[in-house]
């Protein structure tokens, strides 16, 4: 079958399969992926799309038959509305991959309410999004439909899926909830759990404060059972709401290293575990201080510590203790209940944990509240590991209202594709519409069913301005990723970008008159945040990456700059209380032909399956047989460039990074360990999941498989 | 050690008289073999084969059990079948079963007497364990899925279909205490490396149409470990082999290929069965001759079916691959996780 023919009346399918095996000469086989792709809007898209006459017609019964939202529309003359969708398809976009139509068609595009026609080109919904977002600037509307088409920024899924549909879920990807040591406010998570899976965000719920299994309840020793029923009740809540089975909802719960559950907590993605405690589908996340990597080096025992006992010696939940800090006081204070483990033995089981599962996510406390520039405490991260907020606990009186209204966190996202980005005729303005455009997602948003994040919502305004196709991008520019170039350029960018997005939300506090609130307590404020920028350059150290800017006519910010920045800054404020996130970008990046994230790419091909479009091959953006030597594998570049190049990007965005670990089956639980504590050292602030590869055994792999080679 | 293993029985009256490679080969196994009445622990620091080792490796990190797969997250996809799309893939799981349940209760404990190490009794049990394990799996997949009607029908099926029967029954010979030991790990690895794969099919194809995609990384779990399974066999098939003359080499070939040839024709005619009517069976049976080839290379021996005979749709061909698939963070757990191998940290690694 390796030898099969490429013919042009074949099932799209099968020619996006042969990507994932050598022709007869070893060669990687993209012409089959084009030829797919091609064949895939023959034989099916066009045949199944809606034709209309004109844009009136398309519009008019997209509007009549309750497609489109028509409060988006009549924002706009009709006449501006046929120069934005003439200047969309005067673009003639095309998708490269296979992967990235199949994706936008099967899972983005609008469609018939019985799903079987389509209604939307790429265009028209790219047009739909710009003009929602746009709330009826037409200037805006036009550069953000530009920054779109022209792949440079992606809003991420929910925004890009749902912007200008009637019935649609949220445009906000992601939110954190906070979870007290009651049984109010335990609840009320769970009903938000349910309320903000409805609508088609991932959730993170912080279980620290939870008391312990054994702890007292009313005084009566023995009587809790800890934190792993209430993940029981979460998990069995997302799985219940499913989006009208678009896809399950989906959830993490965060535990700090401390809590006297820990080991509990992680035996439930044990392989072996009983039923009765085995978590299947909610991902765990370990909160660990700076103090457990202190105790690990020393080889001593890590105290546990009761949140219960916690809360009633320092009249605060235990998440907004610094376990570093309180430690040796809280060994020694009596009142605070403790038990013990080897340090060294929890970081060897949680190694242990992550070979058999990926998890937990591991989310570094104290290097994540030393980098926040926000006034209030950093307790929990999210789904994907790289939103980093504070938040603030609600109460709760006995008729379960609110008796001290908190705030919990959301945030939208979405990303620059880095190649595209560099291509920019103007990089600052790219980035700019890229912040306008989170934040007209976050002043649209108002979340009513869970006031907490409402309220933190109306007051941070908080956004994540990721980054996707680092990879791709240095491997088109023959940049090793990992090499010092490739840290170079990484460094460069990032700082370059950082700048832009505070520019952006400079402007935009100017223009609303107000900051977000907490400003005038925030590092942004004094103007400290600034000092890293204003006392040495971030410029490109070596050659190559000097040329490659120079090159792409991108200008890098000076100090003077980062200064008259800074008095801006100081003066008017900033409108969003955190701008940077950069999230590991599954979806999007296939359709906007990325790479994902700032990762090195899985596979030269890659094999992607989601529940609802099953396996499909997706080659990495930019590659030919000629310059495969630049797409070497996460796996072949292993966790210390990946480390590095992240440790890079990390000085400069506010909130964190999804950073995957990739190990060849053969490692083991120390090279893990190994690998973290690197992290810690390099002031990595989370990672997210740790990835395996096992190579097949010599004489049971498939013949002429590309992902199964090394 | 024999003394937990007895030899096989004498040969029950009708079964033919040891042939002479049977004897040549029990004498080949008494030079290399301790004396039988002293019974001796298994030590693993001392090995007569390597790949014992590597195997019985390979065989533990891979431990899984059906519980990691969310396979209820199939149960929207299961009812987007069509009723006899979903009668057909009750029966496939069935088919497999029976040989899985084969494999584990008869297969790989008959082929314990006739371990050539210590070792390979301890990786032979692995596999009689797994194979109970993927038995199992298919109950998880039903229960999950199915009405306890259908699940009884398919079963019934099973027992009343004749073409699962007879290659059930040819295997089951083989397998037969009197029966020649190397002619036992011929039909086993065409067992484990042939006769699954007209069921594995049909998973691994609707996987590549989005539907059952926890239930493909299930069999592929399982895929991955009958590809070792039938790679060890046949690798100890090789092994003992070796140490027989041309002609008996020559006449295990025949033996091998007869069985192919017999094995192969109820395939087909099972295979038209169950696939004719959604129309797959032409892609199915080129399937079956890859892997037909395969399970021949696990024995050592040359392909039987030619390069155009064997062009499967390349996505079922790429879809068996279970490495470094990169799923949707939340959707499933994927089948590329292993048991990790635990080695504590040392002070140097603390150096900050």
């Amino acid at each position: 079958m390796l030898d099969a023919e490429l013919t042009p009346t074949s099932d799209f399918h099968a020619l996006n399969a042969m990507l994932n095996l050598y022709d007869g000469e070893g060669h990687i086989r993209f012409d089959a992926d084009r030829l797919a792709a091609r064949q895939y809007f023959l034989q099916h898209v066009n045949q199944n799309t809606v034709f209309f006459h004109s844009l009136d017609e398309k519009l008019g019964y997209l509007v009549d038959e309750g497609y489109y939202e028509v409060e988006v529309l009549d924002q706009y003359s009709r006449n501006f509305q046929r120069k934005i969708w003439d200047a969309a398809y005067a673009k003639k976009f095309r998708f490269p991959a296979f992967l990235g139509a199949y994706k936008y068609y099967t899972s983005y595009t609008l469609k018939t309410r019985d799903g079987q026609r389509y209604l939307e080109r790429y265009e028209d919904r790219v047009v739909m999004v710009a003009l929602s977002l746009a709330r009826g600037d037409e200037a805006l509307a036009m550069r953000l439909m530009e920054e779109i088409i022209s792949g440079r920024f992606q809003p991420a899924t929910p925004t890009f899926l749902n912007a200008g549909k009637k019935s649609r879920g949220e445009l906000i990807s992601c939110f954190l909830l906070r979870m007290e040591d009651n049984m109010e406010s335990i609840g009320r998570a769970i009903n938000s759990s349910l309320q903000l899976s409805k609508r088609g965000g991932g959730v993170a719920l912080m279980l620290t404060n939870i008391r312990e299994h054994g702890a007292p309840i009313k005084g009566i020793e023995n009587q809790s059972s800890g934190v792993i029923p209430v993940m029981k009740l979460l998990e069995d809540s997302f799985s219940y709401a499913n989006q009208l089975g678009a896809r399950q909802g989906a959830g993490a719960v965060y535990l700090n290293a401390h809590h006297p559950d820990i080991l509990r907590f992680l035996d439930t993605k044990r392989e072996n575990a009983d039923e009765k405690i085995r978590i299947k589908t909610l991902s765990l996340g370990v909160v660990i201080p700076d103090v457990t990597f202190e105790l690990a080096k020393r080889n001593e025992d890590m105290y546990l510590f009761s949140p219960h006992d916690v809360e009633r010696v320092y009249g605060k939940p235990f998440s907004e203790i610094s376990v570093t800090d309180k430690y040796e006081e809280m060994v020694d204070d009596r009142r605070i209940r403790k038990r013990k483990i080897n340090a060294r033995a929890f970081f060897q089981t949680l190694a242990e944990i992550q070979f058999e599962s990926g998890y937990p996510y591991i989310m570094f406390e104290d290097t994540v509240n030393r980098a926040n520039p926000i006034d209030g405490r950093i307790s929990m991260s999210n789904l994907c590991s790289e939103i980093l907020q504070v938040n603030e606990a609600s109460r709760f009186n006995d008729d379960l209202s609110y008796d001290h209204l908190g705030t919990d966190i959301s945030c939208n996202l979405g990303s620059l594709n880095i190649a595209a980005t560099m291509d920019s005729p103007d990089f600052g303005a790219t980035v700019e519409t890229a912040i306008r455009a989170l934040t007209a997602v976050s002043e649209m948003s108002a979340i009513d069913s869970v006031p907490s994040i409402r309220r933190g919502n109306d007051e941070a305004h908080a956004v994540g301005l990721g980054q996707m196709n680092l990879h791709g991008f240095l491997a088109r520019e023959s940049i090793h990723y990992g090499s010092d170039e490739g840290i170079d350029f990484t460094s460069c960018y990032f700082a370059a970008i950082t700048y832009h997005a505070i520019r952006a939300s400079n402007a935009l506090a100017r223009e609303h008159g107000h900051s977000f609130k907490g400003f005038e307590k925030s590092k942004y404020a004094d103007g400290s945040f600034f000092d890293k920028y204003t006392s040495r350059d971030w410029l490109p150290e070596t050659d190559a990456v000097r040329a490659l800017f120079e090159r792409l006519n991108v200008a890098l910010p000076t100090r003077e700059e980062w200064s008259e920045l800074k008095q801006a800054v100081m003066r008017d404020g900033l409108y969003n209380r955190n701008l940077q996130a950069v999230p590991p970008t599954g979806s999007i990046s296939y359709i906007n032909n990325s790479t994902s994230s700032i990762h090195p790419i899985v596979s030269k091909i890659e094999i992607r399956k989601e529940g609802k479009i099953g396996r499909v091959y997706y080659p990495a953006p930019f590659m030919n047989n000629d310059n495969l030597d630049y797409y070497r594998d996460a796996y072949e570049i292993g966790p210390d460039a990946i480390i590095d190049t992240y440790a890079a990007a990390t000085e400069h965005v506010d909130q964190g990074l999804s950073l995957t670990l990739f190990f060849p089956a053969e490692a083991t639980t120390r090279d893990i360990n190994r690998a973290q504590i690197r992290a810690w050292k390099k002031g990595i602030k989370t990672i997210y999941y740790v990835r395996l590869r096992q190579t097949a055994l010599e004489g049971t792999e498939v013949e002429g498989c590309v992902s199964c080679t090394l | 050690m024999r003394a937990a293993f007895p030899a096989p029985s004498e040969p029950r009256a009708p079964a033919p008289p040891r042939t002479p490679i049977r004897q040549k080969v029990r004498a080949v196994k008494d030079t290399i073999e301790q004396p039988r009445a002293v019974p001796r622990a298994i030590n693993w620091n001392r090995l007569q084969d390597e790949k014992d080792l590597e195997v019985w490796n390979r065989l533990t990190v891979n431990f899984w059990l059906p519980e990691k797969v969310p396979l209820s997250n199939d149960v929207q996809s299961w009812a987007t079948l069509r009723p006899e799309e979903r009668e057909l893939t009750i029966r496939v799981f069935t088919g497999l079963t029976l040989l899985d349940t084969i494999q584990n209760s008869l297969g790989a404990p008959a082929m314990l007497a006739d371990a050539q190490t210590p070792h390979e009794e301890a990786v032979l049990t692995n596999i009689a364990f797994m194979e109970a394990v993927h038995a199992r799996s298919y109950s998880s997949i039903f229960s999950t899925l199915c009405l306890t009607r259908e699940v009884d029908e398919a079963f019934r099926w099973s027992e009343d279909n004749p073409h699962l029967q007879e290659k059930a029954r040819l295997i089951l010979d083989e397998y037969d205490a009197g029966a020649d030991p190397l002619r036992r790990r011929i039909a086993s690895v065409f067992l484990e490396s042939f006769l699954f794969y007209s069921g594995f099919y049909l998973p691994m194809y609707w996987s590549s149409r989005g539907k059952l995609t926890n239930t493909a990384d299930l069999i592929r779990l399982i895929i991955r470990d009958e590809a070792i399974h039938g790679y060890y066999i046949g690798y100890k098939f090789q092994r003992a082999a070796e140490r027989l003359s041309e002609a008996e080499r020559q006449n295990l070939k025949d033996f091998a290929f007869n069985l192919m040839f017999d094995l192969y024709g109820i395939e087909t005619r099972y295979t038209g069965e169950l696939y004719d009517g959604i129309g797959l069976t032409g892609d199915v049976k080129a399937f079956l001759h890859y892997n037909a080839n395969k399970a021949l290379q696990n024995l050592g021996y040359e392909a039987l079916f030619p390069p155009a005979a064997c062009e499967v749709n390349p996505a079922i061909m790429a879809a068996l691959s279970p490495d470094s698939e990169n799923h949707d963070f939340f959707s499933g757990s994927g089948s590329s996780y292993v048991i990790g191998k635990t080695v504590a940290t040392e002070d140097e690694d603390w150096d900050f």
